[in-house]
């Protein structure tokens, strides 16, 4: 038998299976629909909401300053598992990446990016 | 597979170091120096990087290297695309530092080097990785920069941009991660293997790969995005984004097209690029007869005058490339000579890109008049400019490697843009008792400095065209 024939026939019942739950209960259950009933159902979220709406715009620059030491810290990791094999060259990536960092870093503090307003 | 790293490798990369280390230094010269001080050291201090990186970069004309195991190689190519890259983002930068507003000037001319650093890696980029990695860093900054004006169509601008620009990025990548399917190496050099021209995975990624290329080119169908972001950002981010980005990007296709495909692919998977290119020339001259807006209009204009620089690859002749790359050079020095005037009319508001501002400028300011005219006839390809000599080299060799259609596309292209561009030399001809009185600027010198040279560059170009000897071969 071909290798792939079990992932096929594994194909075939999941497919089987997944049309089977997705039509049984509209042939058995009884429609009785109504405006909350018919509402995506997302963990007590609203699903959908006006687009107009208001949000604050320091969540983002906080969120985003986040990600950046967020990327630091996740390239630091990696260097330091490595940081035998990669040697001299692995420490001057790095320094040189930090030192990239840190007047970005100085940049925003001195413009005044970490001021809550 | 391991590369050995040595110090030539470096060196090879030293022009982008360069500017890239400049914006550093901008941006700790505008922390610590004094509020007052701060527009001059940052315009002196760009200026100086910029014309250090360019004397570096010479030093690699006809001295073929390949950096990093091929991922970056330095040529007459890179080289000749990297200075045509730092002349773009000398001239933004001077037009920034004319126009710009003084809190913001640091941090806008350090996205722009950063900018011109990507463009300048794709220059020389030998790798999918490393066009990869070009095309991001040029694009990445830029959105920054598109947001920069205060108005809301920047903001529309800048998120225009990188939503389509992404989608755009996400299709080449699809069809980069398909190259190197097919050939199992993320070498450009790796993808001539003859045996790949019956593989379907070169076909489909080859084929996403141009249309991501088509997106950045801002080819026919791909081009909705660049009126609207060339008209959100602010003029200096228009004149480097309408040719920095089209040097980086058309320095990758052309390699693409003249090194990194085997042999029988090229013909029948580039036919749908030259007559994009064909459509271009058409639809970006006639979109440009509907404009109100100069950036607009030359953003339109440069849909068409990239389908020029296309149509001179067709064909993938040595003199081609040449005269690809002259075109380029030219249409560098007449778009950034009509933004500066732009800059030159123009206060915060940017009402020097409204065409209505035009009207009896010649009774203002007549130098300036005379200025755009030049530009303007310039791009309309009429002697005595360089435009001029570019689009008749081009046609030569269009012709003659058998894509006369391409030739007559651009010539009909050319009879339509004519009219576009003498409507503007015929308003600021025009005589206007209610002609604008516009706010000087207090840096307008550095703007008119940009608009002579680039004026005497158009004229010069035309008569002492670069001999261009040393610039192929593109991979090794």
């Amino acid at each position: 038998m071909n290798p792939y024939g079990p992932v096929a026939i594994y194909l075939c019942v999941a497919l089987a299976a997944a049309l089977l739950f997705t039509f049984l209960p509209g042939l058995l259950g009884r429609a009785k629909p109504n405006p909350q009933k018919q509402e995506a159902y997302e963990c007590g979220v609203e699903p959908t909401s006006a687009v107009h709406g208001r949000f604050p715009v320091r969540f983002y620059l906080i969120a985003m300053l986040f990600v950046i030491f967020d990327v630091e810290a996740a390239s630091f990791y990696p260097w330091a598992v490595q940081m035998h094999a990669l040697r001299v060259f692995g420490l001057v990536e790095m320094i040189v990446f930090v030192i990239v960092l840190a007047i970005g870093y100085a940049y925003v503090w001195k413009k005044g990016g970490f001021q809550w307003r | 597979m391991t590369v050995n790293v040595t110090s030539a490798d470096w060196y090879a990369l030293a022009p982008i170091s360069i500017v890239a280390i400049t914006a550093l230094v901008v941006l700790l010269a505008d922390l610590f120096a004094p509020k007052h001080v701060n527009r001059y050291l940052a315009i002196v201090l760009a200026v100086l990087g910029i014309v250090v990186a360019a004397t570096d970069c010479k030093a690699a004309y006809a001295h073929d290297f390949a950096a990093f195991g091929g991922a970056f190689i330095v040529g007459g190519f890179s080289v000749v695309f990297q200075e045509i890259i730092l002349i773009a983002a000398l001239g933004s930068v001077v037009l920034y530092g004319a126009i710009g507003k003084d809190d913001r000037i640091a941090g806008a001319i350090a996205l722009m080097l950063w900018s011109a650093c990507g463009a300048m890696l794709m220059a020389g980029a030998g790798s999918l990785m490393t066009i990869f990695l070009g095309i991001e860093l040029l694009s990445l900054a830029l959105y920054c920069l598109c947001g920069l004006a205060d108005r809301p169509t920047a903001r529309e601008a800048a998120f225009k941009y990188l939503i389509l620009s992404s989608v755009a990025s996400g299709f080449m990548l699809y069809g980069m991660a398909m190259l190197f399917g097919a050939s199992g190496s993320v070498a450009l050099a790796d993808l001539t293997n003859p045996v790949l021209a019956s593989n379907p995975l070169l076909w489909i990624g080859g084929g996403l790969f141009l249309v991501g290329i088509s997106f950045k080119l801002s080819l026919v169908p791909f081009h909705a995005w660049s009126p609207d972001v060339y008209e959100g950002a602010p003029l200096p981010v228009t004149a480097f984004m309408s040719v920095a980005t089209k040097a980086g990007t058309l320095a990758v296709f052309a390699r693409f097209v003249y090194a990194a495909m085997p042999s029988g692919v090229a013909d029948r998977l580039l036919l749908p690029i030259w007559i994009v290119a064909g459509i271009s020339m058409i639809a970006g001259n006639v979109g440009m007869l509907a404009q109100h807006d100069l950036k607009r209009l030359l953003a339109y204009s440069g849909i068409a005058q990239i389908g020029y620089m296309l149509a001179a690859l067709a064909g993938g002749t040595a003199l081609g490339m040449r005269y690809a790359i002259f075109y380029l050079a030219a249409y560098t020095f007449m778009n950034l000579g009509a933004f500066a005037i732009a800059a030159l009319i123009s206060d915060d508001a940017e009402q020097g890109s409204r065409l209505a501002n035009y009207r009896g400028l010649a009774q203002k300011s007549p130098a300036a008049a005379a200025l755009m005219t030049v530009f303007l006839l310039a791009l309309a390809g009429l002697p005595p400019t360089a435009g001029f000599l570019g689009k008749i080299l081009i046609l030569s060799t269009t012709a003659s490697a058998g894509y006369v259609w391409l030739g007559i596309a651009l010539i009909v292209g050319t009879a339509i843009s004519l009219y576009a561009y003498a409507k503007i030399i015929r308003a600021m001809y025009q005589r206007d008792e209610h002609a604008h009185t516009h706010a000087a600027h207090p840096f307008v010198p550095l703007a008119w400095a940009s608009a002579i040279v680039c004026c005497v560059a158009v004229v010069v170009l035309t008569f002492v065209p670069p001999a261009l000897r040393d610039v192929l071969p593109l991979v090794r």
